[in-house]
């Protein structure tokens, strides 16, 4: 019986376009939730996808001692594809020369991730492979080719074994970043160990299991994995690497999820308006119908039936449009980064119907219960159930949702705190603001008749309404700033990373004597070159005396982990240097005097984000054994380095005083073109013991992956942008239609379109530049705050956006405004007074 | 049950309303003492803000008495919580307010018919449309209130007031807002179909002239009752 009657009030209500702005809402909430979920859970798969390819799996395990065989057994039983590793260095002999190589086998399954790039002869071009050499072959770098006067098809002899050179290796994947291993590299199949009779008991190698398959076959091995570790086993995944990349997708994910939780903000804020709009403006018919003797329950039934209605079909809505933008947003996104972006599962269907769900729900609930109140006796006295002032349970309801909806999304509790707290606050500025601006207009008794008189005349009367219309705008003017700075921030610290003019070659490996030749060399060749840092490396064996236990691994959460013992199995490369590097801030202690003028005592400057994981404090004593020979050195300060750049960054940097304690090699790093081909063929064989890793690919996958995620970005904020917009839209017109009644007295009364249109124009420049500077300032504070905490990068302030943000709000919303009374005036008086009802 | 409450269709004894306002309790009503007869018709008069709209809510159980009791056909209203009271406006009441009240997103046909769904009635449609025929509406079924002037849509209001058949029929100064003639013509619809339907009237306005074609009169001033007198009409029913 009440069904008939609520589908027929539905689908006139649905005519009336009643309900247009809260079917916006929710499938607009659904559609943002929706397409960056998506969006974000492809690129970053394909981002991980990529990144796997940089350690050539998912996740690999390190040690300096052979694996015991179970943990190959096991991996294969969670389903895990698995390759093995060991690097070590030998001998190499052709042609009477007799060079030290670094040697890696591999298993045939090597790389589980990405290709290994080759060349069939020194001259002709590189191409890619799935696996590696066949037994009896193996594939040598470049430069061994030069200090060996060997070329493919030669013989050559690796520790006992002869073996046939059949490919010149250019690039693994998970070639090391930076390494003393240089261009002296040699690729073995892993059963030609044995014939080299390389590897003998006690001597240095380095073992690696590789391992890749899905999230949950892994994270299944490891806790397997994990309580069995020994502390010279070292887990990693792509996280845990400090390069360019891993920092960069952390933070490339976490402004997705920023602007993810925007659009819900927005969303849900254009939903709690309009649900309580929409009520509202049911409150009459709800009277008549209780009056005609409609009961509660009936009443109830229909309205509950509307809103299953509305939320059915505007998360379906929404779900649909959402996947077409994700389409069309991936697609382009594939064909501009030249790659296929994998399907996401099922989690984005699934979180934003539900959040669709939870937003309808929540935000409608209050009005509705005041809705069902309504007596009846508002049919003969008309202003009874009129809340003057929102309800306060409906505030706290509302942000409430607001706040779980956020932290389901993000699953952080820290950026939905920043994030909810910067708004709150927002909310208490405007909320002063207006009512200042409201009492001091009053007093101002501006001349009457004039548009701006009008327009302060009508702030003012609509004080409250005034106060949450400015809430509303300055928030979505406010996550619109915010977006778009930190965007360009984040990009623009992207580019400082990676300059044009970086040095694309490291050059390491050289000898004492051989310094003031190869500047002489670069000099004469044009070549831009960086200094030369004495380089050796060691391992850091205790602190204060007491020994270190396994590393914890930070792909698998584990900083956090308080029972994983802490410590490090790595081997940092380390130099001497009289004065900070460029880049590098000391954050505690001071750099060397000391050493620098000739003590004894050895003093160590440690990179800060080894403080914790060491257990560091100044004063401590760093034990690092260099070949066997252990050097105490004294902490004297921290320093803050810069990951992100292709650089040379050391974590620990001693005092000049150890020049001379133990045997050391050379480092530099040069600019080098392709025209300068002939002159490293040159400096290659002028000095063979040198090695040279071209980082030129890696500076150019760096590259690529920040155009891919700036563009990225720059999808993912226009979708914000346009959320937005219309939730800007959608008040505006809310506000106009609250206005209706006064703009159809004033036109009635004789008042001129002009003066009408121009007194809007103004109230909502007035409201908008108000709304556009709070949300100005507020976002700026937030974003030190949120950029320092969550994108580790020093926060600053953005003058411009002062000025942006009232200029962009006051045109916005006051253009927005104009058009539509511009529409509305167009009509005649007596059609406007017949649509009030 | 007495024969006299069966005859009197409305009993009122010894009613008092009081509100509460900032400056304390506000006594609206005091002590009203009045029956009216099945089939009657009433006019409540006296000056703004005298309690005659008051009064009318408390009849019609759209609010409740502070003190004294109210029957409506037999049925005590002080013994019926909101839920039974909106049962019985469906069951025996109808209403005409003086800003017409109609639901802006249903047509006429819909609005007449409204009352009767609610109470779950399906075959209202017949009535409606014949109702409306009798306001002169019946070229107006399917347009929507805005499309209606300011008399069209009051007998709209009271085709919508007369369907299911109540036995009692509220109206608060009907005619109010309407023009001389339409008002006339608002009235006369008013009573004719009172008259055909056998329906009890009770009517609140300020016009004498209105108030004079009831069969009584009750005159309300500044809360209470001050005299019930004979209207011109009890001469001819
Ligand atoms: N809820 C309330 N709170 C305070 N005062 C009230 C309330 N309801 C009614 N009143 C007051 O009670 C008095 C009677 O109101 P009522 O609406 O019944 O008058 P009325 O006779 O219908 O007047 P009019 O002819 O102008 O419609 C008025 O003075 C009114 O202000
Ligand atoms: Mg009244």
């Amino acid at each position: 019986m009440w069904v008939k009657l609520a589908f027929k009030l539905f689908s006139r209500e649905l005519r009336r376009g009643e309900l247009t702005i809260i079917f916006a809402a929710i499938a607009l909430a659904v559609l943002t939730v929706f397409s960056l979920s998506a969006i974000t859970e492809r690129i970053s798969l394909n981002l991980a996808q990529k990144s796997s390819d940089f350690i050539a799996s998912d996740r690999r395990l390190s040690s300096n001692h052979a694996f015991e065989p179970q943990l190959l057994t096991q991996a294969n039983k969670f389903g895990l594809a698995t390759a093995e590793m060991l690097y070590f260095d030998s001998m190499l002999f052709a042609n009477d020369e007799l060079v030290l190589g670094s040697v890696k086998a591999i298993t045939g399954s090597y790389p589980l991730r990405g290709k290994i790039t080759i060349k069939d002869s020194l001259t002709s071009p590189a191409y890619d492979v799935d696996t590696g050499p066949k037994a009896g072959a193996i594939w040598l770098s470049e430069g061994l080719f030069y200090a060996l006067k060997v070329k493919v098809g030669d013989k050559v002899e690796l520790g006992a074994g002869l073996f046939n050179v059949t490919k010149v290796l250019v690039k693994e994947p998970d070639a090391p970043f930076f390494s003393l291993s240089g261009n002296k590299r040699v690729l073995l199949n892993y059963a030609d160990i044995a014939t080299t009779q390389a590897v003998q008991p006690g001597s240095r190698v380095f073992h690696r299991l590789l391992f890749a398959g899905n999230e949950q076959q892994l994270s299944e091995y490891y806790t397997w994995l994990k309580p069995q570790l020994k502390s010279n086993q070292n887990w990693q995944g792509i996280k845990d690497r400090q390069s360019p990349l891993g920092n960069n997708i952390v933070r490339a994910e976490r402004f997705l999820l920023l602007a993810g939780l925007f659009g819900i903000m927005l969303a849900a804020v254009a939903m709690a308006v309009s649900a309580k709009r929409y009520c509202e403006r049911q409150y009459d018919p709800v009277a008549m119908m209780k009056t005609l003797g409609g009961s509660r329950k009936v009443i109830r039934n229909i309205f509950l039936l509307h809103l299953s209605l509305v939320t059915v079909f505007s998360i379906v809505a929404g779900l649909m449009v959402g996947f077409v933008l994700q389409t069309i947003g991936a697609d382009y996104l594939a064909t501009f980064m030249g790659t296929e972006l994998p399907q996401a599962g099922f989690r984005p269907w699934l979180l934003s119907a539900f959040i669709g769900l939870v937003c309808a729900l929540m935000f409608s609930l209050k009005p509705l219960l005041d809705l069902f109140d309504i007596p009846p006796l508002r049919v003969l006295r008309r202003n009874l159930g009129d809340t003057l002032a929102i309800s306060r349970i409906h505030i706290a309801l509302s942000m409430m949702t607001i706040f779980v909806l956020m932290w389901i999304f993000s699953g952080e509790i820290m950026t939905t705190l920043i994030l909810f707290a910067s708004t709150l606050l927002i909310i208490a500025i405007l909320f002063a603001i207006s009512r200042l601006l409201f009492a001091a207009g009053r007093r101002l008794g501006l001349r009457p008749g004039s548009s701006w008189s009008l327009a302060l005349a009508t702030l003012q009367k609509r004080a409250n309404a005034n106060a949450i219309q400015l809430i509303s705008f300055a928030l979505a003017i406010k996550l619109m700033l915010f977006l778009v700075i930190l965007k360009n921030d984040i990009i623009a610290d992207w580019q400082m990373q990676v300059p044009a003019d970086a040095p694309n070659m490291f050059i390491i490996n050289i000898a004492k004597e051989e310094v003031t030749p190869i500047k002489k060399f670069f000099r004469d060749n044009n070549i831009a070159h960086e200094d030369f840092y004495p380089v050796f490396s060691g391992r850091v064996d205790a602190v204060n005396g007491e020994k270190f236990a396994r590393r914890v691994s930070k792909q698998e959460g584990e900083e956090n982990d308080k029972n994983a013992k802490k410590g490090v199995s790595r081997e940092p490369n380390l130099t001497w240097l009289a004065s900070l590097p460029e880049g590098n801030e000391i954050t505690e202690g001071q750099w060397f005097t000391y050493g620098v003028t000739g003590g004894n005592d050895i003093e160590v400057s440690v990179f800060d984000g080894w403080q914790d994981v060491l257990g560091l404090k100044l004063g401590d004593t760093i034990t690092l054994l260099v070949n066997e020979q252990a050097i105490n050195a004294k902490v004297t300060s921290f320093r803050k380095v810069d990951w992100g750049t292709l650089k040379p960054n050391f974590v620990m940097i001693l005092s000049p005083n150890m020049a001379g304690k133990v045997p050391v090699t050379y480092f530099s790093a040069a600019q080098l073109h392709d025209s300068d081909t002939k002159a490293i063929s040159q400096l290659l064989q002028r000095y063979p013991t040198i090695s040279m890793i071209d980082i030129k690919s890696q500076i150019e996958q760096a590259q690529s992956i920040i155009a891919q995620v700036s563009l990225a970005i720059g999808f993912v904020l226009s979708i914000v942008l346009v959320s937005g917009a219309l939730v800007l839209i959608s008040q505006v017109q809310a506000s106009l239609a609250e206005r209706m009644e006064e703009m159809v007295i004033l036109r009635t009364l004789g008042a001129k379109g002009r003066l009408i249109k121009l007194a809007t124009l103004y109230e909502f420049m007035l409201l908008g530049g108000i709304a556009g500077l709070v949300a100005a300032l507020v976002s700026d504070i937030a974003l030190l705050v949120i950029q320092q905490q969550l994108f580790d990068v020093a926060g600053r302030l953005h003058p411009y956006i002062w000025l942006l943000g009232p200029l962009s709000g006051a045109l916005f919303v006051s253009s927005i405004g104009y058009f539509m009374v511009a529409h509305t005036m167009r009509q005649n008086t007596q059609g406007l007074l017949r649509k009030l009802g | 049950m007495s024969v006299l409450s069966q005859l009197n269709v409305i009993q009122v004894s010894g009613l008092t309303k009081r509100v509460n306002t900032l400056e304390g309790s506000l006594t609206i009503l005091s002590d009203i003492n009045f029956s009216v007869k099945s089939g009657e018709s009433v006019a409540i008069v006296g000056a703004s803000g005298s309690g005659k709209s008051t009064l009318l809510s408390l009849l019609a159980g759209l609010d409740v008495a502070s003190e004294g009791e109210i029957h409506l056909d037999g049925e005590a209203l002080s013994t019926l919580d909101e839920e039974a009271r909106a049962r019985l406006r469906a069951d025996k009441i109808g209403f005409v307010f003086q800003s017409f009240m109609l639901v802006q997103s249903l047509t006429a046909l819909e609005n007449v018919m409204l009352p009767a769904e609610l109470a779950g009635d399906h075959d209202a449609k017949a009535q409606a449309v014949e109702l409306l025929e009798k306001v002169g509406l019946s070229h107006r079924l399917a347009h929507y209130p805005s499309q209606l002037s300011g008399g069209e849509q009051q007998r709209v209001a009271i085709a919508r007031a007369f369907i299911g058949s109540p036995k009692i029929l509220f109206a608060d100064e009907p005619s109010a807002n309407l023009d001389r003639k339409n008002g006339q013509l608002i009235e006369n619809l008013l009573f004719d179909l009172n008259k055909q339907n056998g329906t009890t009237l009770v009517l609140v306005t300020h016009d004498e002239q209105l108030a004079k074609k009831c069969q009584r009169i009750i005159h309300i001033e500044g809360g209470q009752l001050e005299k019930i007198s004979e209207g011109g009409a009890a001469n001819v029913g």
